[in-house]
Order: C-alpha cells, then structure tokens, then sequence
C-alpha cells in the first residue's frame, strides 16, 4: 500500500503529462469550438498540475491563474460571440487543412529537434540558478515565489521591463485597431 | 512527537478534508435560512414560520414552555428551520429536465466546475495557526497526532484561492452557453465579464496585505496582519477591507451586483433551464463562494484567528494582564466568528441596497474601485518603507 502511493507519487508527473496530452488532443479533435477551448483548459490546468509535481509551487499556481483563470476565459467569450452555423464552421475547417497539415509538419520538426537536444545532448555547463548572494537567508527549495521575485528583479530587471513593455505595445495596438474599424 | 507515516499523513488529511466539508455543509444550509429570516425582518416581515414540526419537535416543546412562563417566544426566530430538510429533499428528489438541443456534455460539466472550485478553495485557507488539535491516543491508526489548522498551507496560498476561484467562472459561463437558449447565454455573458473585470480590483486591493507582510502563505499573511502591524497600517486595512468586501459581492454575484441573475430581466439568468440537484449545485456554489469570500477578509482584514480587527491586537497584547491572556491567542472559535458575522453583512446589505444597473456596475468597477485600489496598494508600500 505504502509502496504503491510512493510509485504514484514519484509518477505525478508522467500522469499529469499524459492527461495534458489528451487535452491538447481533445483541442484539435473536436467537433465543436466550445469543447476545443474546454480541451485546451483541461490541458493547462494538467501543465499546471505538471510544475507543481516538479514543486515549482509559483509557477503552478500562475499557470492556473494566467492561463486557467485569464486567457482561457477570453478565449471562451470569443468562441462564444463567434456564432457559426455547422456548415459555415465545417467550410473553415475544411479550407485550412491544407495548410494546417504543413504547419503541423513544420511543428514536428521542429520539437523533435528540440527533444532530440534535451533528452540526448550534453547538459548546460552551469545549473541555471539563483547567485547565492541573492538567495542569502531564503530556503530556496520551499519559498521558491521569493525566489523567483528576487531573481526577476534583480538579475532580469530589463528583460522582464521590456517585455511588459512589449505587452503594453501589443495592447495599445489592439484598441488602435478596434477604433479604426469603427470610425 | 511522532511523525506520521506517508499513509497516516494521508489519513489526516482526510479527516481535515471531513471537517472542512462538516463545516461547509453545517454553515451554508444555516446561511440559507438565515437568509430568509433575516430579510423577513429587514422587510418588516416574519420569514418562514410555517414548517415548525408542529407542537412535537423541540421548538413546538419550547415555544409551549415560553408561552406558560408568559412570554412571547423568542424561539420562534428558529421556527422555519425544519423547512430546510424540505428544501434539500425537494432539491434532490425533483425531475432532472435536460433541454433537448443543450449540449449535453457541457451542460453536466457545468454545475460541478462551479461547486468543485468553490470547495477546492478551502485547501489553502487555515482556519489557525499552527496545530488544531491532537487527535485521542485511543483514535484508530492516528491516535495522538497532530492536526493542523490547514489542509495544505502551502507558500503560494493566496494565489492558489485566487487561481481556482477565477476557474469557477468557467461554471457560470457554460451553463450560460450550453443551455442553448438566450437568457442564459446573456446571463453567463454578463457575469463572465462582470466577474473578470471585478477581479481586477479584488487582486489589487488583496495586494495590500500581501506587501505588508511580505508573504504569500495564508496562515503567515493573516497571523503577521493581526499582530506584526505598525499603528499607521491600520489605514490601508481599513480602506482594503471596505474595497474587498465591494469586490467580493460582485464577484459572488451577489446584490447589489447580481447581475447574471437579475430576475426582472433575465428570467433567473445563467440556471433558468436548470432544475434539480445541478440546481442545487449552483446554489451550494454561491453560498460556498460567499464563506470563502468571508474567510478572506476576515484573515486579512479582521485579524483572522485573533480577535480583534485591523492589526489591533498586535497593539493591545503587550498591556493585556495574565488572565485575559485567552483571549490575546488564536482560536479557531473567532475566526469563524467573523466568517459567520460576515456572512449576515451579505445578507445585510441585500436587504438595504438596491440593484445596479449594468452600466452602473462597470463604471463603479472600472473608475472607482480599481485607482482607489492603486492608491490603497501606494499607501501600503509607503507604510511597508518607512514604518515595518
């Protein structure tokens, strides 16, 4: 019995992996656009469920915040006021697949690149880890939402700067947008 | 002290998991009723007072006993109170009508998304710091060990309540969507982005205590806002507190911001083609969400397991003399206190403010809530500077 929980408990994170897996199946294979997103929350919400097997508590919880709880949510509003007839739906669908199977193609690729240098090639020289004079006086292990504030702002202070700045830009052009189209 | 084995850790964890759905299911149906007596006499009316159990049960036997002593019984607040069975049996025993063009699927998922985020909130919330009880040595498999006041008092608690709360919308607007009908997809629509904007606000005015204390981990965040506070930090609580409440009523969809339900215009909103125990579901839910709603700002704003609010005890324990000493520790007992007095402000404030309108609701949201926030969350980094 305590054997079998252990073996379960070392596995969460191939469970979780596998289930995000069908969900992401479950986004492209469906029929209609609402269970598409409801796939793509299943599989977020695993993704999360994978970081926090891994116990990187921080990035779990905002997978599930973020994603789950923010971008899900729009996504859903969209599919919703984007009413399409079966037909009307069908026809789209139909349409791109040409170009869907040769962009799935180059997606492959790709990860299987990607995979083959993560799973065989050599590891990083150096562990990609906080510098330990800013890690003074924090368990590391178990406050890792402090840790990772302490390494954002200091050590990627401009980095993550520019990127909402980024956000900001993308923002800023989506209301541009939308107000010309009505003008 | 012994440290439990993996199983007996799980066992644990089980039994906490026990008293937080006795919790639950003790306070919600109370709430309920509550509800209805406390409004009859807001509206100057008596409630339910029908279902009494006759002149056989125990309020019968003590109403009998307060008329002989000549007094007009004041038990009779309680009468109604059998009326709940009622209520719960005809929840569970009703005809489960599915429409026929709903998406079926979705349609069941719905109601369970809704209860099943309201009720995972709770993981996170310690109800005390520390060791709740020891269980009896004579307890089977895990006599003598410690429970703690928590399920899972995990360092990223708040974010964990604020995460899964946020996938609850996900049940409002796919019962909205799949019921395949227009009231309740204008509902489900109303309280998505109702809900989504009022969270805004709500994070930002919860950030307060969260720079305050310098901590994410609930049972820290609320032991260091009772009694690790500066006199100055009394004025963003006091501010946050009243901006968390205003969110948290909009963001249970309830009056004044009842929004997805408002029954004058949208039949009853996002369950008009419910029925039965996915109903019942919906409804556990909202009054779930309401308790959890109500456990937030009682830790964060009113001292949480300390008794009084604000940061105030942190300021009174060193005067208190040795034998009021019970009353400067955390007990769960005050904790839930609030929660309950809390949960009577809900339905205080349903029976003395009017409902919103639409483009009301989103104004208030927008240009009042979200900049007082900002300006709550500058102060309280002020204080954070110069004062902890």
């Amino acid at each position: 019995m305590e054997h079998f929980i252990e073996t379960i408990g070392r596995n969460l994170f191939a469970i979780f992996g596998v289930m995000a897996l069908v969900g992401a199946l479950l986004t492209i294979g469906s029929r209609s656009a609402i269970h598409s997103v409801l796939g793509f929350l299943f599989a977020m919400l695993n993704i999360a469920g994978c970081f926090l097997a891994l116990e990187a508590e921080f990035l779990g919880v905002a997978q599930i915040l973020v994603y789950a709880g923010g971008i899900v949510v729009l996504f859903l509003f969209v599919v919703m006021l984007v009413e399409m007839s079966k037909k009307r739906e069908g026809e789209v669908f139909q349409l791109q697949s040409r170009y869907a199977v040769v962009a799935v193609a180059v997606g492959v690729v790709m990860f299987l690149g990607v995979f083959r240098k993560v799973l065989f090639g050599a590891a990083s020289p150096e562990a990609l880890v906080l510098r330990p004079e800013l890690a003074r006086g924090l368990d590391v292990a178990h406050q890792n939402a402090q840790a990772v504030s302490r390494g954002l702002f200091a050590d990627y202070l401009l980095p993550f700067e520019i990127l909402s700045v980024i956000l900001l830009v993308a923002l800023v052009g989506a209301v541009a947008l939308a107000k010309t189209e009505r003008v | 002290m012994p440290t439990p084995t993996l199983i007996q850790s799980l066992v644990i964890t089980l039994i906490q998991c026990l008293l937080v759905v006795i919790f639950v299911f003790v306070v919600v149906p109370l709430t309920v009723f509550a509800e209805r007596k406390v409004l009859g006499h807001l509206q100057q009316r008596l409630g339910s007072t029908r279902v009494a159990s006759g002149h056989v049960g125990f309020s019968g036997w003590m109403n009998r006993r307060m008329w002989k002593m000549g007094r007009v019984p004041v038990l009779s607040y309680w009468r109604g109170i059998p009326g709940l069975v009622g209520d719960v049996l005809k929840l569970i025993l009703k005809e489960d009508i599915m429409p026929t063009k709903a998406d079926k699927f979705v349609f069941f998922l719905a109601p369970s998304i809704s209860m099943v985020a309201a009720i995972v909130v709770f993981a996170a919330i310690s109800f005390v710091p520390g060791t709740f009880f020891t269980l009896p040595t004579w307890f089977p498999f895990v006599g003598g060990l410690p429970v703690s006041g928590g399920i899972a008092d995990i360092n990223v608690g708040l974010l964990w309540i604020l995460g899964v709360a946020t996938v609850g919308i996900y049940g409002i607007v796919l019962a909205g969507w799949s019921s395949n009908s227009k009231y309740p997809l204008l509902g489900g629509l109303r309280s998505a982005a109702q809900m989504v904007s009022y969270e805004v606000p709500l994070t930002l005015s919860l950030l307060a205590p969260v720079v305050l204390s310098a901590s994410l981990n609930f049972s820290e965040m609320s032991s260091r806002m009772a009694i690790g506070m500066p006199f100055w930090a009394l004025v963003p609580q006091v501010i946050g507190f009243l901006l968390y409440l205003t969110c948290g009523f909009a963001e249970t969809n309830r009056l004044p911001f009842d929004m997805p339900e408002a029954e004058n215009e949208l039949v009853a909103g996002f369950h008009t083609e419910y029925s039965g125990m996915k109903f019942g579901l919906f409804y556990l839910a909202e009054y779930i969400n309401m308790t959890v709603v109500s456990a937030l700002a009682s830790a964060f704003f009113l001292g949480g397991p300390w008794l009084l609010p604000f940061g105030l005890q942190g300021l009174l324990n060193p005067y208190l003399p040795g034998f009021l000493s019970w009353f400067g520790a955390p007990h769960a007992i005050f904790f839930v206190a609030k929660i309950i007095f809390l949960l009577f402000t809900y339905i205080w404030v349903r029976g003395t403010i009017p409902r919103y309108r639409y483009d009301q609701i989103m104004a208030v949201g927008w240009k009042y809530l979200i900049p007082l926030a900002l300006v709550n969350l500058l102060l309280a980094a002020v204080i954070r500077c110069f004062a902890v």
